[in-house]
Protein backbone atom coordinates (compact mmCIF):
# COMPACT_ATOMS: atom_id res chain seq x y z
CA UNK A 1 0.00 0.00 0.00
CA UNK A 2 2.70 2.40 0.52
CA UNK A 3 3.73 2.13 -2.93
CA UNK A 4 1.33 1.76 -5.70
CA UNK A 5 2.23 -0.28 -8.74
CA UNK A 6 1.67 0.71 -12.55
CA UNK A 7 -1.58 -0.33 -13.68
CA UNK A 8 0.79 -2.67 -16.24
CA UNK A 9 1.60 -4.49 -13.04
CA UNK A 10 -1.22 -6.29 -13.15
CA UNK A 11 -1.43 -9.77 -12.93
CA UNK A 12 1.88 -10.09 -11.40
CA UNK A 13 1.62 -10.00 -7.96
CA UNK A 14 -0.96 -12.88 -8.15
CA UNK A 15 1.78 -14.71 -10.77
CA UNK A 16 4.59 -14.00 -7.76
CA UNK A 17 2.39 -15.14 -5.21
CA UNK A 18 1.76 -18.51 -6.78
CA UNK A 19 5.44 -19.09 -7.82
CA UNK A 20 6.90 -18.58 -4.28
CA UNK A 21 3.83 -20.71 -3.06
CA UNK A 22 5.06 -23.37 -5.02
CA UNK A 23 8.29 -24.17 -3.09
CA UNK A 24 6.47 -24.50 0.09
CA UNK A 25 3.66 -22.49 2.21
CA UNK A 26 4.35 -19.09 3.67
CA UNK A 27 2.93 -15.80 5.47
CA UNK A 28 1.84 -12.84 4.15
CA UNK A 29 4.94 -10.99 5.71
CA UNK A 30 7.17 -13.72 4.45
CA UNK A 31 5.39 -13.53 0.95
CA UNK A 32 6.64 -9.95 0.85
CA UNK A 33 10.34 -10.55 2.06
CA UNK A 34 10.59 -13.14 -0.45
CA UNK A 35 8.81 -11.26 -3.74
CA UNK A 36 11.40 -8.53 -2.67
CA UNK A 37 14.54 -11.00 -2.46
CA UNK A 38 13.60 -13.05 -5.08
CA UNK A 39 12.94 -10.26 -7.69
CA UNK A 40 16.32 -8.39 -6.11
CA UNK A 41 13.66 -5.39 -5.18
CA UNK A 42 13.18 -4.75 -8.31
CA UNK A 43 9.53 -5.65 -7.61
CA UNK A 44 8.32 -4.32 -4.31
CA UNK A 45 4.71 -4.76 -3.62
CA UNK A 46 2.94 -2.12 -1.96
CA UNK A 47 2.83 -5.07 1.76
CA UNK A 48 -0.75 -4.58 2.13
CA UNK A 49 -1.57 -4.87 -1.06
CA UNK A 50 -0.95 -8.97 -1.25
CA UNK A 51 -4.04 -10.07 1.57
CA UNK A 52 -6.62 -9.00 -1.05
CA UNK A 53 -4.83 -10.98 -3.96
CA UNK A 54 -4.25 -14.17 -1.17
CA UNK A 55 -7.87 -13.99 -0.42
CA UNK A 56 -8.88 -14.22 -3.84
CA UNK A 57 -6.71 -16.91 -5.03
CA UNK A 58 -7.71 -18.81 -1.63
CA UNK A 59 -11.66 -17.71 -2.66
CA UNK A 60 -11.09 -19.07 -6.45
CA UNK A 61 -9.53 -22.49 -5.29
CA UNK A 62 -5.73 -21.90 -6.08
CA UNK A 63 -4.72 -21.49 -2.66
CA UNK A 64 -5.53 -22.84 0.69
CA UNK A 65 -5.10 -21.29 3.92
CA UNK A 66 -4.48 -22.79 7.65
CA UNK A 67 -3.74 -21.35 10.77
CA UNK A 68 -0.45 -22.63 12.62
CA UNK A 69 0.82 -21.18 16.15
CA UNK A 70 4.21 -19.73 15.42
CA UNK A 71 6.54 -18.05 18.59
CA UNK A 72 3.23 -17.03 20.46
CA UNK A 73 1.24 -15.85 17.25
CA UNK A 74 -1.27 -17.54 14.77
CA UNK A 75 0.00 -17.57 11.36
CA UNK A 76 -2.43 -18.26 8.42
CA UNK A 77 -0.12 -19.65 5.91
CA UNK A 78 -0.73 -20.04 2.28
CA UNK A 79 -0.27 -22.73 -0.46
CA UNK A 80 -0.67 -24.21 -3.54
CA UNK A 81 -3.42 -26.22 -4.61
CA UNK A 82 -3.55 -28.54 -7.66
CA UNK A 83 -5.43 -25.60 -9.33
CA UNK A 84 -3.08 -23.19 -8.57
CA UNK A 85 -0.53 -25.13 -10.02
CA UNK A 86 -2.10 -25.16 -13.16
CA UNK A 87 -3.18 -21.25 -12.52
CA UNK A 88 0.60 -20.81 -12.30
CA UNK A 89 1.36 -22.56 -15.75
CA UNK A 90 -1.23 -20.87 -17.50
CA UNK A 91 -0.15 -17.60 -15.91
CA UNK A 92 3.90 -18.59 -16.52
CA UNK A 93 2.73 -19.02 -20.41
CA UNK A 94 1.18 -15.89 -20.63
CA UNK A 95 3.86 -13.85 -19.24
CA UNK A 96 6.17 -15.55 -21.65
CA UNK A 97 4.27 -14.75 -24.53
CA UNK A 98 3.96 -11.06 -23.34
CA UNK A 99 7.92 -10.96 -22.42
CA UNK A 100 8.72 -12.74 -25.88
CA UNK A 101 6.80 -10.43 -27.87
CA UNK A 102 8.07 -7.05 -25.94
CA UNK A 103 11.83 -8.19 -26.80
CA UNK A 104 10.72 -8.51 -30.34
CA UNK A 105 9.14 -5.35 -30.53
CA UNK A 106 11.70 -3.63 -28.52
CA UNK A 107 15.05 -5.19 -31.10
CA UNK A 108 13.41 -4.04 -34.65
CA UNK A 109 10.94 -0.80 -33.60
CA UNK A 110 10.37 -0.65 -37.24
CA UNK A 111 7.95 -3.56 -37.44
CA UNK A 112 6.43 -2.91 -34.14
CA UNK B 1 2.70 8.84 9.65
CA UNK B 2 0.29 7.90 12.22
CA UNK B 3 0.04 4.80 13.83
CA UNK B 4 -2.99 2.15 11.73
CA UNK B 5 -6.31 2.62 13.33
CA UNK B 6 -7.09 -1.85 13.34
CA UNK B 7 -9.74 -1.27 15.89
CA UNK B 8 -12.86 -0.59 13.04
CA UNK B 9 -10.93 -2.03 10.55
CA UNK B 10 -12.89 -5.21 10.05
CA UNK B 11 -15.96 -2.96 10.41
CA UNK B 12 -15.34 -0.86 7.27
CA UNK B 13 -14.17 -4.24 5.45
CA UNK B 14 -18.04 -5.38 6.31
CA UNK B 15 -19.65 -2.35 5.28
CA UNK B 16 -18.11 -2.44 1.81
CA UNK B 17 -19.76 -5.78 1.55
CA UNK B 18 -16.65 -8.19 2.61
CA UNK B 19 -17.86 -11.06 3.86
CA UNK B 20 -17.03 -11.47 7.50
CA UNK B 21 -14.72 -14.52 7.77
CA UNK B 22 -12.31 -12.43 5.62
CA UNK B 23 -12.71 -9.23 6.74
CA UNK B 24 -11.59 -10.92 10.35
CA UNK B 25 -8.62 -12.69 9.24
CA UNK B 26 -7.52 -9.60 6.95
CA UNK B 27 -7.56 -7.75 10.42
CA UNK B 28 -5.60 -10.28 11.75
CA UNK B 29 -2.96 -10.71 8.91
CA UNK B 30 -2.82 -7.03 8.54
CA UNK B 31 -2.14 -6.89 12.51
CA UNK B 32 0.75 -9.61 13.04
CA UNK B 33 2.23 -8.09 9.31
CA UNK B 34 2.72 -4.39 11.07
CA UNK B 35 3.77 -5.91 14.58
CA UNK B 36 6.51 -8.08 12.12
CA UNK B 37 7.30 -4.75 10.62
CA UNK B 38 7.90 -3.13 14.08
CA UNK B 39 9.92 -6.28 15.10
CA UNK B 40 12.29 -5.89 11.81
CA UNK B 41 13.01 -2.08 12.40
CA UNK B 42 13.40 -2.37 16.15
CA UNK B 43 15.89 -5.62 15.46
CA UNK B 44 17.76 -2.90 13.05
CA UNK B 45 18.26 -0.62 16.09
CA UNK B 46 15.33 1.69 15.43
CA UNK B 47 14.01 3.46 18.60
CA UNK B 48 10.60 2.34 19.59
CA UNK B 49 8.79 5.52 17.87
CA UNK B 50 10.49 5.28 15.02
CA UNK B 51 9.81 1.72 14.66
CA UNK B 52 5.94 2.04 14.24
CA UNK B 53 6.55 4.99 12.16
CA UNK B 54 8.24 3.09 9.81
CA UNK B 55 6.06 0.11 10.06
CA UNK B 56 2.91 2.65 9.57
CA UNK B 57 4.80 3.90 6.12
CA UNK B 58 5.64 0.25 5.06
CA UNK B 59 2.37 -0.80 5.56
CA UNK B 60 0.20 1.45 3.78
CA UNK B 61 -2.93 3.56 4.05
CA UNK B 62 -5.78 1.31 5.88
CA UNK B 63 -8.02 3.41 3.24
CA UNK B 64 -5.91 2.06 0.30
CA UNK B 65 -6.40 -1.82 1.77
CA UNK B 66 -10.09 -1.36 2.27
CA UNK B 67 -10.76 -0.38 -1.48
CA UNK B 68 -8.67 -3.02 -2.71
CA UNK B 69 -10.94 -5.68 -0.66
CA UNK B 70 -13.47 -4.07 -1.96
CA UNK B 71 -12.98 -3.71 -5.74
CA UNK B 72 -12.93 -7.69 -5.37
CA UNK B 73 -16.30 -8.82 -6.16
CA UNK B 74 -15.50 -12.49 -5.19
CA UNK B 75 -14.21 -11.46 -1.49
CA UNK B 76 -18.00 -10.11 -0.99
CA UNK B 77 -20.97 -11.36 0.73
CA UNK B 78 -23.87 -13.13 -1.38
CA UNK B 79 -26.63 -9.99 -0.98
CA UNK B 80 -23.79 -7.48 -2.10
CA UNK B 81 -22.83 -9.39 -4.80
CA UNK B 82 -26.43 -10.15 -6.46
CA UNK B 83 -28.04 -7.24 -4.79
CA UNK B 84 -31.09 -7.23 -6.80
CA UNK B 85 -31.53 -10.98 -6.00
CA UNK B 86 -31.21 -10.34 -2.34
CA UNK B 87 -34.22 -8.29 -1.89
CA UNK B 88 -36.61 -10.60 -3.57
CA UNK B 89 -35.07 -13.29 -1.32
CA UNK B 90 -34.68 -12.32 2.14
CA UNK B 91 -37.95 -10.96 2.60
CA UNK B 92 -39.47 -14.17 1.18
CA UNK B 93 -37.21 -16.00 3.80
CA UNK B 94 -38.12 -13.62 6.62
CA UNK B 95 -41.82 -14.87 5.93
CA UNK B 96 -40.59 -18.45 6.09
CA UNK B 97 -39.00 -18.76 8.79
CA UNK B 98 -42.33 -16.14 10.24
CA UNK B 99 -43.81 -19.50 11.40
CA UNK B 100 -41.34 -21.02 12.96
CA UNK B 101 -40.30 -17.68 15.23
CA UNK B 102 -42.60 -19.47 18.30
CA UNK B 103 -41.00 -22.40 18.29
CA UNK B 104 -37.71 -21.08 18.56
CA UNK B 105 -39.69 -18.90 21.42
CA UNK B 106 -40.39 -22.03 23.26
CA UNK B 107 -36.90 -23.68 22.94
CA UNK B 108 -34.80 -20.28 24.24
CA UNK B 109 -38.04 -20.02 27.38
CA UNK B 110 -38.38 -23.93 28.10
CA UNK B 111 -37.76 -23.67 31.73
CA UNK B 112 -40.41 -21.35 31.95
CA UNK B 113 -42.86 -23.10 29.59
CA UNK B 114 -41.92 -26.06 32.03
CA UNK B 115 -42.77 -24.60 35.25
CA UNK B 116 -46.18 -22.68 33.26
CA UNK B 117 -47.10 -26.29 32.33
CA UNK B 118 -46.79 -27.71 35.45
CA UNK B 119 -48.55 -25.12 37.40
CA UNK B 120 -51.56 -25.59 34.58
CA UNK B 121 -52.08 -29.11 35.02
CA UNK B 122 -51.84 -29.44 38.35
CA UNK B 123 -54.43 -26.63 38.58
CA UNK B 124 -56.24 -28.70 35.99
CA UNK B 125 -55.61 -31.60 38.42
CA UNK B 126 -56.58 -30.34 41.33
CA UNK B 127 -59.99 -28.76 39.89
CA UNK B 128 -60.69 -31.92 38.57
CA UNK B 129 -61.04 -33.15 41.70
CA UNK B 130 -62.45 -30.71 43.14
CA UNK B 131 -65.31 -31.43 40.63
CA UNK B 132 -65.27 -34.99 41.03
CA UNK B 133 -65.90 -35.21 44.58
CA UNK B 134 -68.76 -32.28 44.86
CA UNK B 135 -70.32 -34.68 42.07
CA UNK B 136 -70.15 -37.61 44.45
CA UNK B 137 -71.69 -35.55 47.15
CA UNK B 138 -74.34 -34.64 44.84
CA UNK B 139 -75.25 -38.39 43.46
CA UNK B 140 -74.66 -39.87 46.94
CA UNK B 141 -75.01 -37.06 49.56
Amino acid sequence: MAKSNPPFMSGVPELLLLRLLDNREMYGYELVRSIKAATGEAISLGEGVIYPVLHSLERNGSLKARRKPVGGRTRVYYSLTKQGRGRLQDLQDDWRRIQQGIETALESPGHA
Amino acid sequence: MREPDFNDLAARLMQSGIAPRHAHRTVQEIRDHYDDLVDAALADGATSQTARRQAAHELGRIEDLVSEMSARRELKTWAFRYPRAAMVVYPLACLAVLPAAPVNAGIANAPLLARWGASLLAAGLFTGALLLVLQLLILFG
